[in-house]
């Protein structure tokens, strides 16, 4: 950052800009919004759209405002005749190559290339399709890629090579048979994918895209003698307002649990009860560790996108997962066991959806050993033979159930403000904070200081782990032990925590990591177009919530409590081991 | 310099090296050396080598055989040079390996030396090495010396300065040449910014293409990560690259450099790598090239071995290493940040710049780029100094530059000449143009980034202003030369074709823009395209070059833009009239002989009709195409058999001679009359519109032949008493005997179509008053008027332009002309005139300033004319007409001439040689050309092109005037009947149209009518006859004196029937152009049932 300024001439005006800021900053500071397909703020400057031109004097040829740098006098102009034709013409050859399926598509009324054709006031397109038809990649749970409608602006890859360091997709090919490639073009389900569907959030159309399971969904809530269940992540109360046209960072929990009542779902639960059930089993998995000995660092295992990316990239390390499942998957083992039970009903008669910022759990929820509650009906022997369901049946995104509240035409801000159900429902401020990065930490550790110093907590808030920062450490004194903690959000900071584990040097104890930037706030799942802003103002609704709530740590949940007294015994017992915990596997690809 | 002291004790001697290099150079015993590029190599050079070695071993002399690089003549190889101390180097080209016993035995002694100095092409007597120079000996008069060849001369070797001299194997032989002189010279004594300010003197610029100033690359780069005071020390990573991806289509030059003469490049970026603070090279060369890759990895190894690359090099603290990556040959890697990408692995695809190679390069480590030929220079500039290099080239381009000349010129390679030579200096000069039968179109400069320049601008210098002025490029150095057998539509996709498959495909204008121009040029080809596709290109093309990301994309459109801006009338013809001149474009011809005829008769179809015996059908398909066929079937070029694929077999096959023999065997039979009858009958009903036709040549008599089968009412006006214009008048009647065309004008008056003789429009009647009098007017005026050379005495009695005698005797006159007659001229009125004069009882001497086979007459004419006994001078250039003593001429003062240079008329232009001499003679024929007189037609606003010819609309035929067109000579200047008669019948489509007030496109449904299809056997002969081509029986030349009786008799039945088996049936193919008349508008009459079917158009082909 140079502190010294430098004046611009943007469409004639003078304009005093940064000389560190790129010509799109700078005419955004005159005023002038530049329009751009491809560049993705601090991720992607591929420069690859061709919309972005701007008219510099004394230049030969157009230059990309994107990666364009000011300097002292330019003179740059936005909208000349030039300047409108090749950026019409730019967004008219793409247009000959994507489908005109706009108004069946899953983005439409959200996709960029859509809306800058409206902008650039593109009204025909003059050339005819010249790229082959493409088959559309569905050999992943969670993400849907149809790259008939790419227009390669390459955020995709910028974000899964550069944020998330997993390279799944790469550009291939030439000419007009680039397109965004998986190795050998062999689908995601073959490659390196951990399906945080970052790509499906920074895709400007519909080419990558949440696996939509709304229909099955929509189906089983008509379903006579089916009871529906829902469970809410902690993050979506704070995006679901956002993607249905609210600010950004509305906080909407009493209406999402009016609005899930009113499509018709039985019981409306929320994952955070099953969030401070973690702290309880992960917790007490870190004191026994702590104490008794155990791999250390200890790394929290509730996002799966993590989960898939050390099962692919750091198979040796598994060992230093909790083996806590998420709290999406703890919810719908005890849904089906303990609350079936409960409420006398037939384990099968019992659908769970989910509803998470998260592509990835849609893949969680079908991995093969996500089946804890027909265990425990089978181990009881009161499992119906043949029978076989998953503990959650289908995870929608926000996206998805957003689209939903949309069809049934509910109006989410003049719904009124509903309690969720007992005793699923039942939830602390620890679990809420769940949803950002650093909230698993802060809600582990006030529970776990607690628990170790059998204190009360002077202040229940860890600013220190607060924050978008990329990675955080931390120090907490557990009764003279000093336990050394760090918070890491996307897969790049992963990677530097674990190369630390793998060379030997962490010095930590106590890790958490959230595959998303900003943690599930930032989730692959959450309404398209994220920038830092939309992520800090969800990120404070969430802290917002944790003081609304009376309680603020997990131990306290009265509901958690029931539970352990009437069903689970204690954290880590024997029931929890079978229901709440899992094990990990290497994953080849 | 002492090399020797700079190097340490443990290091070889590099003095010793250097003498020991010299010494094979200039050896003290013969030597024969064979040019071994992958050219050479390609054209047997290793066998030649082997053939060599084993006869040197067998003579058992004390000989060298020497393998060198490639001296540039690739249209020569393999080239052999052989030498014998105290003579010069002999060169020898296009060498056998049969005859290396003869050359290794020439070796033993002088005296048989010398007797193989008499077969050698040129000699080199001493070679500037730039880095020093060398003396091979002095002698052999007779030969040329190596520059003194059209292809060298005006060369100037710099970069190629050790290219076929030296084993480029040899590290020796590359310091015998003076290599490594430059490099010494950097590190033991020029700081690096005194490196760089010579450079800088030198005015280099990069060879790559784009010309930047290569000095300030390098201060960039040496200013860049913190220029180290000690070169290649511990200080930041910077690497130099050479790019060595030379991907252009037809561009060679990299190539031969690094196979040639490997160590002057490691030897240039060793220099620069001093200059600019870098320790680390890469030399980026596409995996295609394994022979360069192989010699410069050698001479690696061998400038490792000797300390001239590593770790301080002779002693010095400067270190420095070059690694070799080879790439798959992405054309995109040529670009800076593609290549960089490629060589650290990744895929090979341009990054925005800012951050440039300099900041941020190869592994994020400044980087400076350049290509090899900017990196060879670089050791002589250093050697000589800049000053010296910027003595060559111009102020702003200074140095030479490497072209690879290839294409359509005789005499293709690499030449390196300074910038500022001029394009023609190129093509005609080293190129040797393309010979005198094909016309040079333009020459594609730059490869795929470049643009087409056309001929008229060959007067260009070549330099990177002036180029890219142009719309073209130098790039590095692919020049493509065309001619008229390229279309440019189909050069413009093709370039594009390349580009749109090696576009990285990363940004839109490029990937997306490509895509829809190569689909909208290949729809142009197809004729399938509109005008406002040429819009949409254009505009595509724009923002390509506008708007992409990096060079590939931003001149990925100069073709297109290029073409569109010099050739927009081809695309016109592709689009407008369904037509690929050149016979490119599959789709828009039937067959290339049908495309060449200019009234694109459908010979396949007569010949296929003949063949099946359906002699008047055979005759009423050439009658509708062309309604004089006796008469053209004559006199004409045959501008058929000049594209005819039977030639690729043996010889063309004589489809003029076929249509000849048909028109005189129905004549022969009366059985014209029923095609006449039928003719007559299917006229189209009155329309009430007339017409008016000035000349009655076979332009006029074409257009009224079609106009009045129309229904339109026609007059032809004439100022003479009788039809038939110029084969009338002008062609003697030995070729073409009157009564065949009488005959044929007959029928045109029995269609109804009325002729005024006796009358000149624009003397007798006003142009205006025609027009007022007429729907419209045709003007089919001839070109008539005899040019004059411009000597003195052309005004003397007895001198007679050559049209009026061939008119007058055409008349019946008898002129006297005297015993000895000189006629000047080369084309077919001064051999018609001759041979004339021949018949009336003189002796006749032609007169031709060129050479005879530089002639344009006929070949066949011109081979009668020498038979029948004329005489024939050529190489003479006429200075005066000599008076004699009644005021007569009595002699023509001639210059003789020799051969110079090859001008833009494909031939060697004539040179006086100062010796002039007298041919006596007591008539002196002017026949050097004719033009047309038109001036008249200005009075009714009519405009003129500045040789007199009318100025139209090419595809209406429209003259500024809108009621009068134009049409044959009057439009073209002098060119054959066929010619003529081409336009005559388009001109008559559009008359029509216009006068019936019709917008369809093309031909127009009315005139379509007045063809018919014949449905023959669509098969290509089972077997291919193995007949030559038939010759028709001539008069004997005795018989031939005195008189003007047909020479030519003409084919027989048999004859005829036996050649038409040699055509090869070109037509029966997918996508093939309909015949002519049986186009777009007969095809959708068929296909919607509303055509009028029936009678007239009995059957579909059978397709």
């Amino acid at each position: 950052m140079s502190d010294k300024m430098v004046t611009i001439f943007v469409d004639g005006h003078a304009t005093s800009v940064d000389p560190s800021r790129n010509l799109l900053e700078a005419c955004a500071q005159a005023g002038v919004n530049v329009p751009t397909l491809c560049y993705l703020k601090d991720v992607s400057a591929n420069a690859s759209c061709g919309v972005c031109v701007v008219e510099v004097e004394g230049a030969k040829s157009l230059v990309r405002s994107c990666v364009g740098r000011v300097s002292e006098g330019m003179k740059i102009a936005t909208s000349s005749p030039r300047v409108m034709r090749a950026r019409k013409n730019a967004v008219e050859l793409l247009l000959a190559n994507h489908p005109t399926d706009c108004l069946v598509c899953a983005r439409n009324g959200s996709c960029e290339l859509q809306s800058m054709a409206e902008t650039l006031g593109v009204r025909t397109v003059r050339f005819p399709r010249t790229r082959k038809p493409a088959e559309i990649d569905e050999s992943t749970d969670g993400i849907v890629r149809d790259n008939d409608k790419c227009i390669l602006c390459g955020r995709c890859v910028a974000v899964c090579s550069e944020v998330q360091t997993v390279s799944a997709i790469q550009l291939a090919g030439r000419g007009i048979r680039t397109h965004v490639a998986t190795f050998m073009d062999r689908g995601l389900g073959t490659s390196p994918c951990v399906q945080c569907g970052q790509c499906s959030v920074v895709c400007p159309t519909g080419a990558i895209t949440e696996r939509d399971e709304t229909e099955a969904v929509w189906k089983a809530l008509a379903q006579s003698g089916r009871t529906t269940i829902v469970q809410t992540a902690p993050a979506i109360r704070a995006s679901l307002g956002e993607a249905l046209g609210m600010s950004p960072g509305s906080l909407v929990t009493g209406k999402m649990v009016a609005a899930l009542r009113r499509l018709g779902f039985d019981r409306v639960f929320d994952t955070q009860f099953a969030a401070d059930l973690t702290i309880m089993e992960e917790g007490n998995e870190l004191i026994r560790r702590l104490t008794q000995g155990g791999i250390l660092p200890m790394i929290t295992s509730c996002s799966p996108g993590w989960i898939n990316f050390i099962e692919t990239f750091y198979p040796a390390l598994l060992g230093h997962l909790s083996t806590c499942k998420s709290p999406q998957q703890m919810f719908g083992a005890l849904a089906k066991s303990f609350y079936a039970e409960k409420a006398g009903l037939a384990p099968e008669s019992i659908s769970v959806a989910s509803i998470m910022p998260c592509t990835a759990k849609k893949h969680e929820a079908r991995r093969p050993e996500m089946r804890g509650a027909l265990e425990y009906w089978r181990a009881k022997g009161e499992a119906k033979p043949g029978e076989s369901y998953f503990d959650v049946d289908w995870a929608l995104t926000t996206r998805e159930l957003a689209r939903m509240v949309k069809r049934a035409g509910l109006d989410i801000e003049s719904l009124p403000e509903e309690d969720f159900d007992d005793p699923l429902g039942r939830s602390t401020g620890a679990a809420t904070i769940f949803g950002t990065t650093g909230g698993v930490m802060e809600a582990a550790l006030r529970t776990v200081y607690e628990v170790v110093t059998g204190k009360a907590l002077p202040s229940l808030d860890f600013e220190v782990v607060r924050g978008l920062e990329g990675i955080k450490k931390a120090e907490v004194d557990l009764n003279g032990t000093i336990v050394r903690v760090a918070v890491a959000h996307t897969l790049k900071n992963a990677r530097v925590i674990l190369d630390e584990i793998a060379a030997g040097t962490s010095p930590y104890h106590f890790i958490e990591v959230m595959t998303c930037p900003g943690g599930c706030i930032g989730g692959g799942g959450q309404p398209v177009l994220i920038d830092l802003e939309k992520r800090l103002a969800r990120n404070k609704a969430l802290y917002a919530e944790d003081l609304r709530l009376g309680m603020r740590k997990s131990h306290e949940n009265p509901s958690v409590q029931a539970l352990y007294a009437d069903f689970l015994g204690e954290p880590l017992g024997h029931l929890s081991h079978e229901l709440l915990h899992t094990e990990y596997e290497r994953r080849e690809v | 310099m002492n090399a020797a002291k700079t190097s340490q004790g443990s290091e070889p001697d590099l003095g010793a090296l250097r003498q020991a290099g010299q010494d094979r150079i200039k050896p003290r015993r013969p030597f024969v050396s064979v040019g071994m590029g992958t050219c050479g190599i390609g054209n047997g050079a290793d066998a030649v080598y082997a053939a060599l070695g084993a006869a040197a071993a067998e003579a058992g002399l004390d000989l060298a055989v020497r393998r060198v690089g490639c001296f540039g003549f690739c249209a020569a190889e393999p080239l052999v040079m052989a030498y014998r101390p105290g003579k010069p180097l002999l060169m020898f080209t296009e060498v056998k390996s049969s005859r290396a016993s003869k050359l290794v035995a020439a070796l033993a002694d002088d005296a048989a030396f010398d007797k193989l100095a008499k077969t050698a092409v040129a000699k080199i007597e001493e070679w500037d090495f730039r880095t020093s120079s060398i003396e091979f000996g002095k002698g052999f008069n007779f030969l040329p010396s190596w520059n003194e060849l059209s292809f060298f001369k005006g060369q100037e070797k710099i970069v190629l300065r050790d290219c076929g001299l030296i084993d480029p194997e040899s590290l020796e032989e590359y310091l015998g040449a003076g290599g490594y002189s430059g490099l010494i010279k950097a590190i033991t004594s020029m700081k690096p910014e005194v490196v760089i300010d010579e450079v800088k003197k030198s005015g280099l610029r990069g060879r790559g293409g784009a010309g930047f100033p290569t000095y300030k690359k390098w201060e960039i780069m040496r200013a860049s990560g913190g220029a180290s005071a000690t070169p290649g020390g511990e200080g930041a990573r910077k690497f130099v690259i050479c790019n060595a991806d030379e991907g252009d289509p037809g561009a060679y030059m990299n190539r031969n450099e690094i196979e040639s003469d490997p160590h002057m490049l490691l030897e240039g970026m060793a220099i620069g790598a001093y200059a600019m603070g870098a320790s680390e090279g890469v030399v980026y060369i596409r995996a295609e090239y394994p022979l360069a890759v192989e010699r410069f990895q050698k001479a690696l190894a061998d400038a490792r071995a000797v300390g001239l690359l590593g770790r301080n090099i002779l002693g010095t603290r400067f270190s420095f290493d070059i690694e070799v990556v080879t790439g798959a040959g992405a054309f995109v890697c040529g670009e800076e940040t593609a290549l960089i990408a490629s060589a650290e692995g990744k895929a090979g695809r341009p990054s925005p710049r800012p951050p440039f190679p300099a900041q941020r390069g190869l592994y994020g480590a400044p980087t400076n780029i350049n290509n090899v030929e900017t990196w060879c220079n670089v050791p002589v500039i250093i050697a000589r100094g800049g000053e010296w290099f910027s003595g060559f080239g111009t102020k702003s381009s200074s140095g030479t530059k490497v072209f690879s000349l290839v294409g359509k010129v005789r005499n293709t390679g690499l030449v390196e000449l300074p910038l500022g030579s001029t394009i023609e200096s190129m093509v005609y000069g080293m190129g040797g143009g393309a010979g005198p039968r094909k016309r040079i179109k333009a020459v594609q400069s730059g490869g795929p980034s470049g643009g087409c320049v056309p001929a008229r601008l060959f007067k260009t210098p070549i330099d990177y202003e002036e180029l890219a002025k142009l719309g073209a490029i130098m790039g590095s150095g692919g020049m493509v030369v065309m001619d008229e057998d390229n279309c440019m539509v189909d050069v413009a996709r093709y370039f594009v074709g390349f580009t749109a498959g090696e576009s990285c495909g990363k940004c839109t204008p490029c990937r997306e823009g490509l895509s829809q121009m190569l689909r909208i040029l290949a729809s142009v080809t197809r004729g399938e395209a509109t005008e406002e596709d040429l819009e949409v290109l254009a505009e595509l093309a724009e923002t390509a070059r506008d708007a992409s990301l990096c060079g590939l994309g931003q001149t990925s459109a100069n073709p297109i833009l290029s073409t569109l801006k010099y050739f927009r009338d081809e695309y016109e013809r592709h689009i407008k009239e369904k037509r690929c001149q050149a016979g490119v474009c599959e789709s828009l011809y039937l067959t290339l002989c049908e495309n060449s005829c200019p009234m694109h008769m459908n010979i396949p179809g007569y010949l296929q009709l003949l063949k099946e015996n359906r002699l008047e059908e055979a005759f009423e398909l050439t009658l509708r195409d062309n309604p004089l066929p006796g008469t053209v079937g004559r006199i004409c070029h045959f501008h058929c058999r000049m594209r005819c694929k039977r030639e690729q077999i043996d010889e063309s096959v004589s489809q003029g001679e076929i249509h000849r023999y048909l028109a005189d065997t129905m004549y022969k039979m009366g059985r014209e009359r029923a095609v006449y009858a039928r003719l007559i009958k299917e006229k189209l009903p009155e329309t009430g519109k007339k017409v008016a036709i000035v000349g009655a040549g076979p332009a006029g008599l074409a257009a009224a032949f079609y106009l009045v089968r129309l229904g339109h009412d026609v007059t032809i006006y004439d100022a003479q008493d009788e039809a038939g214009g110029i084969p009338r008048w002008g062609i003697p009647a030995y070729r073409l005997p009157k009564d065949v065309l009488r005959k044929e004008v007959a029928f045109i008056r029995k269609l109804g179509v009325r002729f005024v003789f006796n009358t000149r429009i624009g003397k007798d009647i006003a142009w205006e008053r025609l027009a007022e009098m007429h729907d419209a007017v045709l003007t089919c005026i001839g070109a008539l008027k005899d040019m004059a050379l411009g000597i003195p005495g052309e005004d003397l009695a007895g001198v007679v332009p050559g049209y009026h005698l061939l008119e007058a005797l055409n008349s019946g006159e008898k002129p006297r002309l005297g015993a000895e007659v000189v006629v000047v001229g080369g084309g077919n009125s001064a051999i018609d005139a001759a041979r004339s004069a021949l018949r009336s009882g003189s002796r006749v001497t032609v007169v031709y300033r060129r050479a005879k086979s530089d002639m344009p007459a006929n070949a066949e004419e011109l081979e009668g004319a020498l038979e029948e006994g004329v005489d024939l001078v050529c190489m003479a250039q006429p200075l005066e007409a000599v008076a004699g003593p009644e005021g007569r001429v009595r002699a023509l003062k001639v210059m003789k001439m020799k051969a110079g240079p090859v001008d833009p008329s494909g031939r060697p232009s004539p040179v006086p040689t100062g010796e002039s001499y007298e041919i006596p003679c007591e008539s002196l024929v002017i026949a050097v050309g004719e033009k047309v007189d038109s001036s008249s037609l200005t009075a009714a606003g009519v405009t003129l092109e500045r040789d007199g010819r009318v100025s139209v609309n090419p595809f209406d035929f429209r003259t500024a005037n809108p009621r009068i067109f134009a049409a044959g000579d009057a439009v073209s200047g002098p060119a054959t009947a066929a010619e003529a008669m081409g336009q005559a019948k388009l001109a008559a489509s559009a008359m029509d149209k216009i006068l019936m007030g019709s917008a369809e496109a093309g031909l127009g449904a009315r005139f379509e009518s007045l063809f018919r299809e014949f449905a023959y056997a669509m098969e290509v002969p089972l077997e291919t006859s193995s007949a030559r081509m038939s010759r028709a029986k001539l008069v004997p030349v005795e018989d031939r004196r005195g008189n003007f009786v047909e020479i030519s008799l003409g084919y027989t039945g048999e004859q005829a029937r036996v050649e038409a088996e040699r055509c090869l049936r070109c037509d029966v193919r997918e996508r093939a152009r309909r015949p002519f008349g049986l186009g777009e508008a007969s095809r959708k009459a068929d296909e919607d049932g509303s055509g009028k079917s029936g009678e007239r158009r009995t059957a579909r082909a059978a397709r």
